[in-house]
């Protein structure tokens, strides 16, 4: 090995990337020249200044993008169909296969299933002790591709009880009432992504909220739901009672409160819309200083709120 | 997730050696839809993905941009994923491609500057450089302020390929076995390519070492 290859093979040697043989060759030439001793001491000192430019993320940064990925995963997973993703996780046991149903059909079948479950339990007490079946619609439940083991347990005379459900679906359009009463259900499912989902389409719909049935949901989710991408789907839904004081409260307090920036940047859109396409009610103007008076840490809506109000001539009080 | 808290339990219990055995069981609940395994698998790898890509982009922005992307497209492809290669190595592939194309972006728009954007607006470069402790010859100081401009040039001038190969060898550790796999190339490429930008490196700093 000459003085030539040996210093350009300096950098693999330190990072140990050199194989058996071009190592040792190294060796016996470093300790023979002392012009390659002289560069590997300056390779080693570029590599430790080098390595003093390393960065380390912020501590926050990580926390931020984990905080931000889950919503944008909860996204991401209800746009598919959340309920062919459950069947298919449900039936593979069986070797059950599912057509692409459209989303919104597939969705009522899972909700009617679900609600259908407790109620198509099999007498428990008719299998302790045997496994005697004398009513053939049972016999026929249990050959069922769409008959699900739900629960194992053993008793202490060695017998096993089995907890068996079965499927059920319902399709129907959105305006039918059992499908929006289903949907308001899914909306408070333990599963986010039922309810992330249920409250999709409940949004996406017409229909007026007569009963003000959604509006109660929606107002549930805002305050309690621990998932950010369900809360910011119901914060979008409030858009539909801007005029109620009641939304504005409950914008204002995710604004205020939410400590999911996603949210709160969600709920400010509604309170000052970007494209400021109505003018701002009387309502709405004091809702927005009242975020202001309350001093938000956050500088986007500080500033969100303090534009609005400039925009419309109104007084910014701190 | 009681199937979950067994991984847990085997790393714990039977140690390192099984970690690779875990990791392919927990890509496999996840596969199944279980979001917790997901979940095991994004914190056992996020931190390293966010560094690599803050250090490469230095940026809190874009690197809370690739590290969304990355774990999404994950996520998306996950089902695909057929063992072909460890779960970490398909997601340096992935990271590391997403940080390519982000630099070449980067590179047509000239944007590389003597500072970045964090969230309390520009801040320079030089300012995460260690300072040197105050009794140290001014001399010197001066000189280590120079020299560390220096690598923040020559990192830049580096080539989008270049600068991921160096920063997976120098700041991830990574061997360059990985860094042919996690890129696509043989180990013989990744190695050129590090050859490449440690020489430019050894000449732009040359005469301050």
């Amino acid at each position: 090995m000459n003085c030539q290859d040996a210093q350009s093979s300096l950098s693999l040697y330190l990072y140990g990337e050199l194989d058996f043989a071009q190592e040792e060759e190294i060796e016996v030439h470093l300790e023979q020249c002392a012009a390659c001793q002289l560069s590997l001491t300056r390779e080693k000192q570029w590599h430790t200044q080098t390595n003093a430019q390393a960065l380390e993320p912020p501590q926050d940064l990580l926390a931020e993008c984990r905080r931000q990925l889950r919503p944008a995963l909860a996204r991401e997973t209800s746009s598919e169909p959340a309920v062919v993703r459950s069947w298919w996780r449900w039936g593979k046991p069986f070797d059950i296969s599912f057509n692409r149903w459209s989303a919104q059909v597939a969705l009522a079948s899972l909700l009617v299933g679900l609600g259908f479950f407790s109620a198509r339990l099999l007498d428990h007490g008719s299998l302790h002790g045997s496994l005697q079946l004398s009513n053939s619609n049972e016999m026929g439940m249990l050959n069922s591709p769409n008959t699900l083991v739900r629960d194992i347990q053993t008793g202490s005379s060695g017998e096993v009880r089995i907890i068996i459900e079965q499927q059920s679906e319902i399709s129907g359009r959105m305006d039918d009432p059992t499908i929006r009463r289903l949907l308001l259900a899914g909306a408070r499912e333990p599963e986010p992504d039922v309810r992330f989902y249920a409250m999709q389409l409940l949004n996406q719909q017409s229909v007026t909220d007569q009963a003000g049935d959604l509006r109660e949901v929606l107002f549930d989710a805002v305050r309690n739901d621990p998932n950010p991408a369900v809360r910011m789907e119901a914060v979008d839904g409030l858009r539909r009672y801007s005029s109620d004081p009641a939304a504005l409260e409950m914008i204002k307090f995710v604004v205020e409160h939410d400590d999911n920036q996603g949210v709160r940047y969600q709920a400010i859109n509604i309170l000052v819309p970007p494209d400021r396409a109505v003018p701002m009610t009387p309502a709405v103007t004091q809702t927005i200083q009242e975020v202001l008076l309350s001093a938000p840490s956050d500088d986007y809506v500080r500033g969100r709120c303090s534009q609005a109000l400039q925009e419309a001539k109104v007084a910014v009080i701190y | 997730m009681e199937a979950r808290a067994g991984f847990v339990d085997n790393i714990a219990v039977q140690g390192a050696t099984l970690e690779r055995t875990t990791e392919a069981d927990l890509v496999r609940a996840a596969q199944r839809g279980d979001a917790g395994a997901f979940d095991e698998l994004v914190r056992v790898h996020d931190h390293q993905v966010l560094r690599m890509a803050y250090n490469l982009l230095r940026s809190e922005e874009d690197a809370r941009d690739i590290y969304q992307e990355a774990f999404l497209r994950v996520h998306r492809n996950l089902p695909k994923f057929r063992f072909d290669s460890s779960f970490s190595t398909w997601l340096y592939r992935i990271v590391a491609n997403l940080c390519l194309d982000h630099l070449r972006k980067r590179k047509v728009r000239h944007e590389e500057s003597a500072s970045f954007k964090s969230e309390s607006g520009e801040v320079d470069r030089l300012q995460f450089i260690p300072e040197e402790r105050a009794d140290v010859d001014p001399q010197r100081r001066f000189q280590s302020a120079e020299v560390n401009s220096r690598i923040q040039d020559v990192l830049a001038e580096l080539t989008p390929r270049e600068r991921v190969v160096f920063e997976m060898r120098h700041y991830q550790g990574m061997r360059l076995r990985a860094i042919g796999q996690a890129l696509g190339v043989t180990e013989e490429a990744a190695k050129n390519c590090l050859f490449r930008a440690t020489h430019k490196m050894r000449a732009a700093l040359g005469d301050f070492a």
